[in-house]
């Protein structure tokens, strides 16, 4: 057995130890697939779906846990895996709180950029009822959770759970209910959180952001 | 399993999974309160407070909505108001459809009006119980009798090899009744070639398919076909450990389940060196804390490793990487049924029982405007014409109008195109596919736009949420179909639709996803005059 594969990625060719993802491959390359979910600090997810690439088979690849095949052929720009995209970017803008929180302080918003970079200035959809208890949740001393920015990247819980092990976040509901919580879905001022600023610094939308950024002052730790 | 299974078991005697009850068991069990929360919060079994003594789930989906409007639930709802105790809610397809307007009482299945529902749940009148429908099991039982059970397995535990099983399987062109339709030999050669353990058999005893309820039917009348099958595999894949994963409102099947175990137990053909040969065998039934998209492969294991059942990404595919990281040789329970038949037959005697070159047998879940609605054991290539007539006909006086062939994940087709037989080939080239075998009949005067986006609306509902094409991409079309029912389709509807069904299709991670659309895309193609209803005039 071979431990490498060969491909190409936009006609380049490119030879990697098998197991290695679409994307880091381009990535050697120097060609940016644009992610939202994924996270090179983190276990990919696959989950919002803008990395698809077109490798040829019937439907397109999530480039960030798609793992290299030899002799596959890679198209990451394609006119088809554009227009995916800038659909999967309208769905998300639907009921995006633009500019948000995120955007107006530190101006680091991924989702938005990513929407200029496409071009997507509105989308064809309306908003939804947001599913979360509350949309806004600012019980917490240092983070304020807008729950309508959120697009459930799993980023944050990632991060909670697999990188500082704090064990509070996970998905709440299921489907179009589907939101992020602490602990049984309490306010997060109220669950076991422990104020690391993991989530919030991952977070790649204006659904944590840090309470200075609205004016709020960070308030003091009160707990135990 | 293990921590699924006792927060099933906790759900069952306290009614519910509250936040004392789980912050208790988070302590106790040591396990994350944000875990027990994710879990609650998925699956259906389970509740945070404790409901009504007596719960009737009514069916919303689409061979009830057929039988008795749109507004079955409500009326029921209603029918019920001043008697204490009692809970309505409306649920997905219940497997139920040849009784419809169907619900659970309970776990008991009952069929009727509001009134007499209400009757049966407030105990003035006996339950209005669904009756047993044709199932047609006998045609695929190669045993005489019980006694004769298990008797394929005997044989080749006696000196036979697992490389002829493969190869026999291969030859009937077997291919995978839970939906995908992929090749049963070769996913069992993939499965045995793959290294590695744990080694697994997993059925896929999910069916919630709207308008399929055949492998109910067969789970309830020959269980000893699908054990068998199972010990088979595991005898094939060398695998010493099966899982059945059972829908939970499936209580009969279970009944019928649980006793064929025991007795394969008490009589040798489970456990460990069965029948002397060296060979063991342990089977576990799981039950489903509920949700279509535990039927989706990947989330069933997920499921089965007490998490969210949401799909994996894929590949690994769990011939590869299966339950807890072990290869897991996963099939339906019709697929894995049709086994025993197929071995005995052998590879040409098998194919022999279809029709017109069309190879073996099919089981199809008959609903809708017939006049016989149940499972009907037909050979390949008989043309859906003729397996409505074997269904008693159009019901009702009407004629035929549209059939959906195999699902809610297959488009309508039109009356016209009745004579394409049964077979996942020749569906395909139709335009619709066989997918899980439920062929839902629509008579004329019906209305086949509500139905469509019935069916959108069960994807909807039964979206885990992982992905966001899906998550928000079925709710996305479900309001703008109905603003468009409701008389204003907006321009450009059927664009937009389109577009988003081609990024369904692309980008969503499972099946769910990317059939969401498929039922208005039939329309679309299919059905011009109902097509128009989603066009504005000037459009
Ligand atoms: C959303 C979804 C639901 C499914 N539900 C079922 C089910 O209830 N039963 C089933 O056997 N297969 C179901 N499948 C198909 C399974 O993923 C898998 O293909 C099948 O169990 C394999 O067995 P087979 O090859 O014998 O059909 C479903 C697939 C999807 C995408
Ligand atoms: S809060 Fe932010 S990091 Fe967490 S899932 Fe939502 S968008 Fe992703
Ligand atoms: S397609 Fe739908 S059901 Fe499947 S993983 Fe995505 S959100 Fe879940
Ligand atoms: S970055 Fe790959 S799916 Fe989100």
């Amino acid at each position: 057995m071979t431990d490498t594969v060969s491909l190409t990625i936009d006609d380049q060719a490119v030879e990697v130890p098998v197991g290695t993802t679409i994307w880091d491959a381009a990535r050697s390359l120097g060609i940016d697939i644009p992610v939202l979910c994924h996270s090179t600090r983190m276990r990919p997810v696959g989950v919002c779906r803008m990395c698809v690439v077109d490798t040829g088979v019937r439907n397109l690849q999530a480039s960030c846990v798609r793992p290299c095949e030899e002799g596959m052929a890679v198209y990451t720009d394609s006119e088809k895996v554009r227009r995916n995209r800038r659909m999967l970017l309208e769905l998300l803008l639907a009921d995006y709180p633009a500019p948000g929180n995120r955007e107006a302080t530190t101006g680091d918003d991924e989702l938005l950029a990513l929407a200029r970079d496409y071009g997507v200035e509105h989308s064809r959809f309306q908003a939804s009822a947001s599913a979360a208890p509350a949309p806004v949740d600012d019980s917490s001393p240092v983070i304020v959770v807008d729950h309508a920015a959120c697009i459930l990247c799993d980023r944050c819980i990632r991060g909670c759970d697999e990188l500082q092990h704090n064990d509070v976040m996970t998905r709440s509901g299921k489907g179009a209910a589907t939101h992020i919580a602490f602990d049984l879905d309490v306010p997060m001022g109220e669950s076991t959180c422990v104020a690391c600023g993991e989530c919030q610094a991952v977070c790649p939308t204006g659904a944590l952001t840090n309470r200075s950024l609205h004016g709020l002052h960070v308030l003091a730790e009160d707990r135990e | 399993m293990e921590l699924l299974n006792r927060l099933m078991a906790v759900q069952h005697r306290k009614g519910a999974l509250t936040d004392d009850v789980l912050r208790g068991l988070s302590r106790e069990w040591r396990v994350p309160l944000y875990r027990l929360e994710g879990l609650r919060s998925f699956y259906p079994v389970f509740r945070d407070q404790p409901g009504a003594p007596r719960r009737l789930s009514v069916c919303r989906d689409v061979a009830c909505r057929m039988a008795a409007g749109p507004d079955f639930a409500e009326r029921v709802a209603q029918a019920m108001m001043g008697f204490d105790g009692i809970e309505v809610e409306s649920v997905s397809c219940l497997g139920l459809c040849h009784a419809a307007p169907a619900a659970l009482a309970g776990d008991v299945p009952v069929s009727g009006s509001p009134e007499r529902l209400r009757d049966g749940m407030s105990g003035r009148q006996p339950q209005p119980l669904v009756g047993d429908p044709p199932a047609g099991v006998a045609a695929v039982d190669p045993y005489r009798g019980a006694d004769g059970h298990y008797g394929t397995l005997v044989e080749l535990l006696d000196g036979g090899r697992p490389e002829s099983v493969i190869e026999t399987l291969e030859a009937s062109g077997l291919r995978g009744m839970g939906g995908a339709g992929f090749p049963t030999g070769r996913k069992w050669r993939f499965t045995r070639a793959a290294s590695g353990g744990p080694r697994t058999v997993v059925c896929n005893a999910d069916e919630s398919e709207p308008g399929t309820f055949k492998d109910r039917l067969l789970l309830e009348r020959a269980p000893h076909l699908v054990i068998e099958a199972m010990i088979i595999g595991g005898w094939v894949i060398g695998a010493s450990h099966g899982i059945i994963y059972l829908r939970h409102e499936y209580e009969h099947a279970r009944e019928a389940l649980h006793k064929a175990l025991e007795r394969a137990r008490a009589d040798g053909y489970i456990g460990s060196n069965i029948r002397g040969s060296g060979f063991d065998f342990e089977l576990d039934l799981f039950i489903s804390p509920g949700g279509y998209i535990m039927g989706e492969e990947t989330a069933l294991l997920e499921g089965l490793e007490d998490r969210r059942g949401e799909p994996r990404n894929k590949p690994p595919f769990p011939t590869q990487v299966g339950y807890n990281g072990g290869p897991t040789l996963m099939n339906n329970v019709e697929t894995f049924a049709l086994i025993p038949r197929i071995l005995q037959d052998g590879a040409e005697g098998w194919k022999a029982r279809g029709r017109e070159g069309y190879s073996g047998l099919k089981f199809l879940s008959v609903s809708g405007d017939v006049a016989a609605p149940g499972v009907y054991c037909v050979p390949a290539g008989t043309p859906i014409r003729d397996v409505i007539e074997r269904a008693g006909g159009m019901a009702g006086g009407r004629s035929l109008y549209a059939f959906c062939p195999g699902g809610a994940s297959t488009p309508f087709l039109p009356a016209a195109l009745a004579d394409t037989p049964v077979d996942f080939d020749a569906l395909a080239q139709a335009g619709a596919g066989l997918g899980s075998g439920a062929l839902f009949v629509v008579g004329s005067g019906r209305d086949l736009l509500d139905l469509a986006i019935q069916q959108v609306r069960f994807f909807r509902n039964e979206s885990c949420g992982k992905c966001v094409p899906c998550r928000t991409g079925s709710a996305q079309a479900v309001s703008k179909l109905e603003a468009a029912q409701a008389g204003a389709p907006e321009e450009g509807l059927t664009e937009l639709l389109e577009a988003l069904d081609e990024t369904l299709v692309q980008t969503s991670i499972c099946g769910l996803g990317q059939v969401a659309l498929t039922p208005i895309m039939g329309l679309l193609r299919h059905f011009p005059d109902e097509a128009a209803r989603l066009r504005r005039p000037h459009d």
